[in-house]
């Protein structure tokens, strides 16, 4: 098997509880997540014997589950922002990637005159691994760069003519 | 009222029950029948008569079956009552007639007559959403593949009442069976009307109702709920569905926090509930009437696993998981005594009391421990 294939992710609704995602791994054992309404989730360890039953619960906080991504390789931002997102009406927000044709390429974000022109912000700003959030007007903007705006729907889209053409 | 007779009542009716509460907290069952042994201490037949507090506690108890259903009602989303409608209807069939049938007989056999039977049918079908849901929780299957057919059939169930109910409360109320059938109607449409809700609509009147001092939602909630109820009362159609499907609308953050927030409101009133459901048995009428109930609850735990095997099995479930299902859902509770509580309000055998109660503590307690063995 390729590790390019999809895992196949089985979704239950539990009533009253939440939903349950479940899936096989290659070398056979059934995992699962449990995500409560409140948020908290439950990672579903299934019997090798029993694949109707779990072997292990454990219960993880919001918090807990975001660090058990980041450890098994995932990005906990992009979760993060779709909480944000669902949460603010009429807010929004976007990654723009920057490359070297990109207009503030080597410019710093007050050349870009973006908080005037957009109303929009750039709250962060991912380089490599590195992240650096709240840059200043300051801050010198680099191909290769993913910048984090956030502000109106029309301004998200001026500003990301303005950084990235 | 003496009032401060009326709070030594009360103080000694919550002592007992935090007593038993606590002994079946140390062995893991479920708290429901032991508030109803705590009331056949007090009142009628018990050592601790009860009088100053009567009132308060008719009232207390009224609010508790509110309580209790509003939050019932909490847990569901429309769109999972959609969801479970949907899958496995024939299971849900088969649960209704295989659990209801041994009530309705055994009450045509007491002479309890058509009307009797039915409430009788309705005790012994429905199974205990707070008893099974818990139980899934203690014993770590949530996360097994049967728990979703298990919580499809409460949820069902449920919803079963939410018809039925308003249709024996009007019977009972002494009108025709034409005002019965109407009443059902009007119940089914109001049913399918909140089922069939966008869910922006509810988002809509959850926002509507928000507040951000928790003091302030917790009175909106508990203003709205009552009228909701006080209104559905007037109508007959029983004010406990009110309060259910209320608390169906509601959805989202609002319904996130109501449950925080009316939680102990709940424990408190619906303690208040069971026992004052103990205090209209006689405890020598329980004597009586144990080989009747022994038998029901004997014929229930065979149907009601007989039904959730079969319903898990054809969902797909290894007999194992199946037979996990089958014994979850035996234990029967806090809906049971809600119905025998309405029943004997309006009239039906006195008998049906004490066979509830019986009945009751027989499966909640017996159901939870066999739920334990069964791995």
């Amino acid at each position: 098997m390729g590790n390019n294939v999809e895992v196949e992710i089985f979704e239950t609704p539990l009533p009253g509880i939440g939903v349950r995602y479940e899936f096989d791994t290659e070398i056979g054992r059934r995992l699962g997540v449990l995500v409560h309404r409140d948020g908290h989730r439950d990672m579903l360890v299934y019997c090798e014997d029993d694949a109707d039953s779990c072997s292990e619960t454990v219960r993880l906080s919001l918090v807990e589950s975001a660090s058990l991504v980041e450890l098994l390789g995932g990005t906990k931002i992009t979760e993060r922002l779709s909480d944000l997102r669902q949460e603010v009406q009429g807010l929004s927000i976007e990654w723009v990637s920057l490359d070297d044709q990109s207009p503030l390429a080597g410019k710093t974000i007050g050349d870009g005159k973006i908080r005037t022109a957009s109303g929009a912000s750039v709250v962060a700003v991912l380089r490599g691994g590195e992240s650096f959030p709240g840059p200043g007007p300051e801050f010198t903007l680099q191909a290769g760069d993913t910048a984090l705006v956030i502000g109106s729907v029309e301004g998200v889209v001026t500003a990301h003519k303005i950084i990235a053409g | 009222m003496e009032i401060d007779v009326a709070l030594l009542e009360l103080g000694a009716m919550m002592i007992v029950l935090a007593t038993l509460g606590r002994l079946a907290y140390r062995f893991g069952l479920p708290a429901v029948p032991f508030y109803l042994v705590a009331g056949l201490f007090f009142g009628d037949g018990g050592f601790i008569p009860v009088e100053e507090a009567s009132a308060f506690i008719d009232i207390g108890s009224s609010l508790g079956v509110i309580f209790l259903l509003f939050m019932l009602g909490l847990e569901y989303t429309p769109m999972e009552l959609r969801q479970s409608l949907v899958a496995n209807r024939v299971s849900h069939v088969v649960d209704l007639v295989a659990n209801a049938t041994p009530g309705f007989v055994v009450g045509l056999i007491l002479g309890w007559g058509p009307l009797g039977a039915t409430m009788l049918a309705g005790i012994t079908y429905i199974s205990s959403s707070g008893v099974i849901a818990k139980l899934l929780v203690d014993l770590g299957r949530l996360g097994n593949r049967e728990t979703s057919g298990i919580l499809s059939t409460l949820v069902i169930e449920d919803l079963v009442m939410a018809v039925f109910l308003p249709v024996v409360a009007v019977l009972l109320a002494g009108e025709s069976a034409v005002a019965g059938f109407i009443s059902g109607l009007i119940a089914l449409v109001i049913v399918s009307g909140v089922i069939a809700l966008p869910a922006r609509v509810g988002h809509r009147a959850s926002r509507f109702v928000d507040a951000e001092s928790g003091e302030i939602l917790l009175i909106s909630l508990l203003g709205i709920a009552l009228v909701v109820a006080g209104i559905a009362e007037h109508f007959h159609v029983s004010y406990a569905i009110g309060a259910f499907l209320v608390g169906i609308v509601l959805s989202g953050q609002v319904a996130e926090r109501a449950r925080t927030l009316l939680e102990p409101l709940r424990d408190s009133f619906a303690a208040l509930f069971f026992v004052s459901f103990g205090l209209t048995v006689d405890p020598a009428s329980l004597v009586d009437v144990l080989p009747i109930a022994v038998a029901l609850a004997a014929i229930g735990a065979v149907t009601k696993f007989g039904s959730g095997y079969w319903g898990a099995r054809h969902a797909g479930s290894t007999s194992r998981g199946a037979r996990r299902a089958g014994v979850t859902l035996i234990p029967r509770g806090e809906f049971s005594i809600v119905l025998a509580g309405i029943a004997i309000a309006g009239g039906v055998d006195g008998d049906l009391g004490p066979i509830t109660v019986a009945y009751v503590l027989i499966l909640a307690v017996g159901g939870s421990v066999a739920a334990r063995f069964v791995q």
